[in-house]
């Protein structure tokens, strides 16, 4: 993820260049409030991370203390390099290149990918390992609301206003196979644009259950849980940012013995969960991309999600 | 949580309104609704109030209980009586429960101290909303979860459950465990021996529609099963839990597919000079008897004996759909 090219942190001749990278994801898997030890209710999400695409950053250093980006509208990337610096205590700038494939405004986590390579970045220029949380600290330092890429394929329930970990799932997601499909015609959505949704006191109790049933998925590796609580909060998210046509991908999921439908709670991204290891996934998949496209869903993409070297 | 089979899982409380007590409280303290050292008032048969004394003595707060002779021993009472609990209890002849008449002492107080909380644990909608956290816990220790069976008395923890699995679990079977002639599934309220299910009013808090079996378990095989769990599985619980017990284990051995899940209400200390004592069980007349291994099936709903189970499928409907079901065919028809 982050490799310098030269390791002195002082003392050594400049400049020192850094790369870092970030993944990015396909919305959540569940998203809402969420008690943390102290009973306390935060903003929370389970991120679906996607490792086939990525921000890169490139970060080198200069000996004035000027800070620039290339493209020059990375400006959250641009913050989060300069927060970084000041965490590190330095003085001195340097110049920032992105470079990213990530499609922005669906729920991809374009942005975030960005400012945590940019992080990740400048932190191997000065040769310094940052741990998952405090990147993410960092991360919602530079955006307000971050997600939980910087924590790469290892599950968390992350407040992603605070940038804290509310609970840590202690291991991967199960091996999935991702359906994935926009909404048609719908406009890319600023995310720091919506407003917060508010939950009642009924949803706050429901997404209690499902974060239980997120934690048994992970710790026994089941899709069929983990695809039950990722339909349950699509379901939750209509009344907040409603997805035209769930409940139709819903039927298409149950009809093709998939596990679950997520979608992206703040973005235009859906998709349907296969179980990795289940019976003729490839025709499955076919059939499932072919009804979804006929019900007016575009963009119909294939993505694996852990598939720990298997083929398919 | 106890593992009773490989299918078969049981959630056993030693006081489970502790859970819907505690939030009730909680919501009415953030709203402002409650606030330290007002009076709450409440009827109860025993284990709500139970879960109110301990709290209202702990977080500092009065607390009048109505509850009916029937209903309450001495030595619930005097452990009520301890947490600082004021009790009002009526005579209940007819061994009901005496619900209606709780009722009225109830709003006497509320009128001559209009600045008091009642949680209404019957038809207060967090009742129900608490037992997200036994869902939470259910989840988190077996996952996917295909049949709850509970006890119903007020309604809160079966269809709270029952209401947060099924989000997640459409499929899943929910069993309900009332008693013989309890009014909460359509029998005429009559002398019940086995307390702590059942009821003589209808709550708020019933979902009808989210039931899909209904079982009538007599006092007998309640407490026999008790006596069993303790004998077999080491588990100490009062005769309600047993009665969910048998059920669930039943329903367990009728579906070895498919994974139960028990709830236990209340351990069974309250019981130890009665349902586990030799003596006691003897003094009953026609104990012991013959105790069914499985439900008598119903096409008709009415009460049986306190030797009996009965079962009817209820099929998720309203009770006006199964009392009157001429409304039903209303509904049908436009």
């Amino acid at each position: 993820m982050a490799a310098a090219s030269k390791s002195p942190r002082h003392g050594e001749p400049l400049p020192s260049i850094g790369v870092g990278t970030a993944i990015c994801h396909h919305g959540e898997l569940l998203q809402g409030v969420f008690e943390d030890r102290n009973g306390q209710l935060h903003r929370g999400l389970v991120t679906l991370p996607l490792a086939k695409l990525a921000s890169k950053a490139t970060f080198t250093c200069t000996a004035t203390t000027a800070l620039t980006v290339h493209p020059d509208d990375k400006t959250k990337a641009v913050l989060a390099a300069r927060k970084t610096l000041d965490h590190l205590d330095i003085a001195e700038g340097g110049i920032l290149h992105i470079d990213s494939d990530i499609p922005i405004g669906h729920g991809y986590g374009s942005s975030t990918a960005d400012v945590v390579a940019a992080i990740r970045a400048v932190a191997a220029a000065h040769t310094v390992q940052l741990l998952p949380s405090r990147i993410s600290q960092l991360a919602v330092a530079a955006e307000q609301a971050s997600d939980a890429i910087a924590f790469d394929g290892h599950a968390v329930l992350f407040a992603q206003r605070e940038g804290i970990v509310l609970e840590d799932f202690g291991g991967s997601l199960p091996p999935l196979l991702l359906v994935g499909f926009k909404s048609s015609g719908g406009p890319p959505i600023d995310t720091l644009n919506l407003p917060p949704a508010r939950y009642d006191s009924v949803e706050i109790q429901q997404f209690r259950v499902l974060r239980a049933l997120v934690a048994y998925a992970i710790r026994y590796q089941d899709p069929n849980c983990l695809g039950r609580a990722a339909t349950a909060s699509a379901l939750l998210s209509q009344r907040h940012l409603p997805k035209r046509g769930l409940e139709r991908v819903i039927e298409i999921a149950e009809g093709a013995g998939a596990c679950g439908v997520q979608v992206a709670h703040s973005g235009s991204l859906l998709g349907i969960l296969f179980d990795r290891a289940g019976k003729n996934l490839r025709r499955r998949a076919d059939n499932v991309a072919a009804s979804v496209e006929r019900s007016g869903f575009c963009d119909v993409e294939f993505h694996q999600i852990n598939d720990d070297g298997a083929k398919w | 949580m106890a593992a009773l089979s490989p299918n078969l899982i049981a959630a056993a409380f030693p006081l489970m309104k502790l859970m819907p007590a505690r939030y009730i409280l909680d919501r009415a303290a953030a709203d402002g609704a409650l606030k330290t050292g007002m009076r709450i008032v409440e009827t109860t048969s025993g284990t709500f109030g139970m879960a109110l004394a301990l709290l209202a003595a702990a977080r500092g707060y009065r607390l009048t209980l109505v509850s009916a002779s029937s209903l309450i021993d001495v030595k619930y009472r005097a452990r009520l009586d301890g947490l600082g609990a004021q009790l009002i209890i009526t005579e209940d002849h007819d061994s009901n429960g005496d619900q209606l008449e709780r009722l009225r002492r109830l709003e006497n107080i509320r009128r001559e101290e209009p600045d008091c909380f009642w949680p209404r644990q019957y038809d207060n909608p967090g009742n129900a909303l608490a037992y997200a956290r036994l869902a939470e816990q259910l989840l988190r220790t077996v996952g996917e979860i295909d049949c709850l069976v509970g006890c119903v008395g007020s309604g809160g923890s079966l269809c709270g459950t029952g209401m947060f699995l099924r989000g997640v679990f459409p499929h899943l079977v929910v069993i309900a465990v009332d008693t013989h002639h309890s009014v909460l599934f359509g029998q005429p309220s009559g002398k019940r021996l086995l307390r702590g299910l059942g009821n003589s009013i209808l709550p708020g808090n019933l979902r009808h529609d989210l039931v899909d079996e209904v079982h009538w378990v007599g006092a007998y095989p309640a407490f026999n099963e008790a006596r069993r769990l303790l004998r077999e599985h080491g588990i100490f619980q009062g005769p309600t839990s047993a009665a969910a017990a048998l059920v669930g284990r039943w329903a367990a051995s009728a579906r070895p597919g498919a994974r139960v899940a028990i709830i236990m209400p209340d351990e069974g200390h309250r019981y130890a000079e009665t349902v586990f004592d030799d003596a006691w069980l003897a003094s009953l007349p026609g104990w012991p008897c013959l105790f069914p291994s499985e439900p008598r099936e119903l096409t008709t709903i009415e009460p049986a004996s306190e030797t009996d189970w009965t079962r009817f499928m209820w099929a998720r409907r309203s009770l006006d759909q199964i009392v009157h079901p001429e409304f039903k065919n209303e509904g049908l028809s436009d």
